[in-house]
């Protein structure tokens, strides 16, 4: 891995149809450090996560991550989560099944007992379809998702929202497992929480 | 080439506990069978003459019907953005969602096979050819049918523009299949219904390399 940035914008623009929503936004993420997006809903909060998740390309601008353009990842994407917010599961499928699919698709397989400690460690019954897990335990899932995935940047639109005391326990501890391999960018609206969680703010709009 | 199968199965399964996309397809096939059989009468000359066009005209629709679901699954579960950030050149996606679609529609092709047997006389001693003339169709299609339905997978209007895109594109493998059944059906010697399954052959391997190949660069949103 790249001793610079994990994460570099630079004059990044972006717009849907004639409304830009990023205007020549630069900004660095080094390995060690938690950033918090603060700003009001409509500021371009979740495009920024977006656009450093390789997931919406900019109209002007350049992204690195990893030392490396967006556009040439190809093993490095495997070092990237982006946690959406809600969360996007299969509802049809178990939360075991979520987890077994997701990580063999991103090439990292795990045994079935370490899926379903991950998935018990957090209170979420492994058998369930998570169409019938409410909105915090979907969130709980993707928190164990990422936890399996050990990535080494991670992208967290307002993850906060849905969480009680436990799940918010639970991400704080993600966060910082994350940060002690690579970085953390999360995006939200509760100034407290961004104070807890992040040692830099960046305030949009 | 196992995330390809796993994702194929990942998707099967789904699809099998959703249903919607599959008894849809099937209820279609039934419907569109019993309409030409009333149709085309009780000769049996008729019948055969007509079970090829009666096959493909059924596959196709039927196929259009399933073109979408090897996206819909993930439109419906807003999962996409998990797939564009798997590691590796995302080609793998596109051959995942082909080895669905075909598996799905070969399926349909095999069950239609039996039923068009039944109904409208094609001859089952010619089953080899038959299958090799489906499974060489159900590729093109399946090809084609990936490609259009992960380009329109985010529009809302995906539905309608699917068909219009596929059967623009997918038209000579029909009227190669047909030609290739019709000659199974009549009995011309097999010189001549090779010379179609070498064109269909020659069309799942364009429509293959160039949907595979194109595919990383219109799947981004």
């Amino acid at each position: 891995m790249a001793a610079g940035p994990l994460l570099e914008l630079a004059g990044v623009w972006k717009r849907f149809g004639r409304e830009w929503v990023l205007r020549d936004v630069n900004l660095s993420l080094w390995p060690g450090e938690v950033v918090a997006l603060l700003g009001p809903n409509g500021v371009g909060k979740t495009t920024l996560l977006r656009v450093a998740a390789t997931l919406t390309r900019p109209q002007r601008g350049t992204v690195r991550l990893f030392g490396r353009p967006a556009g040439r990842l190809e093993a490095e994407r495997g070092w990237l989560v982006y946690v959406a917010n809600p969360p996007a599961f299969y509802r049809h499928f178990t939360g075991l099944e979520n987890l077994r699919y997701g990580l063999a698709l991103m090439e990292r397989p795990r045994p079935e007992r370490e899926l379903r400690a991950a998935l018990e460690a957090l209170g979420l019954p492994p058998e369930k379809p998570v169409a019938a897990y409410s909105s915090g335990m979907r969130k709980r899932l993707a928190l164990a998702r990422a936890r399996l995935l050990a990535p080494r940047l991670l992208l967290l639109d307002e993850p906060e929202t849905a969480l009680d005391e436990g799940g918010r326990a639970a991400l704080m501890d993600l966060i910082a497992e994350v940060r002690s391999r690579g970085a953390v960018l999360l995006a939200t609206h509760d100034r407290a929480f961004a104070e807890r969680a992040a040692g830099r703010e960046v305030v949009m709009g | 080439m196992r995330r390809i199968v796993t994702l194929a199965l990942r998707d099967l399964r789904l699809e099998l506990r959703g249903r919607a996309g599959l008894f849809a397809a099937l209820f279609f096939l039934g419907v569109v069978l019993l309409i030409l059989g009333f149709a085309l009468g009780p000769e049996k000359d008729d019948l055969r003459r007509a079970a090829p066009g009666v096959l493909w005209v059924a596959l196709a629709f039927a196929g259009s019907l399933l073109a979408g679901r090897a996206w819909a699954v993930e439109v419906e579960n807003d999962t996409l953005d998990d797939l564009l950030l798997t590691p590796g050149s995302r080609e793998w996606i596109y051959w995942g969602k082909f080895l669905f679609l075909w598996l799905l529609l070969f399926a349909v092709a095999l069950l239609l096979l039996v039923l068009v047997a039944g109904m409208f006389y094609l001859p089952l001693e010619q089953a080899p050819g038959l299958l090799l003339t489906l499974f060489l169709g159900a590729t093109g299609y399946a090809a084609v049918a990936t490609f259009y339905a992960g380009l329109v997978a985010r529009l809302a209007t995906a539905q309608l523009i699917l068909p219009i895109l596929v059967f623009s594109v997918v038209v000579p493998v029909i009227l190669a299949a047909v030609r290739a059944t019709l000659g199974l059906v009549e009995g011309v010697p097999l010189g001549e219904v090779a010379a179609w399954w070498k064109l269909l052959a020659a069309f799942d391997l364009i429509y293959l390399t160039a949907s595979s190949l194109l595919f990383p660069f219109v799947v981004e949103g």
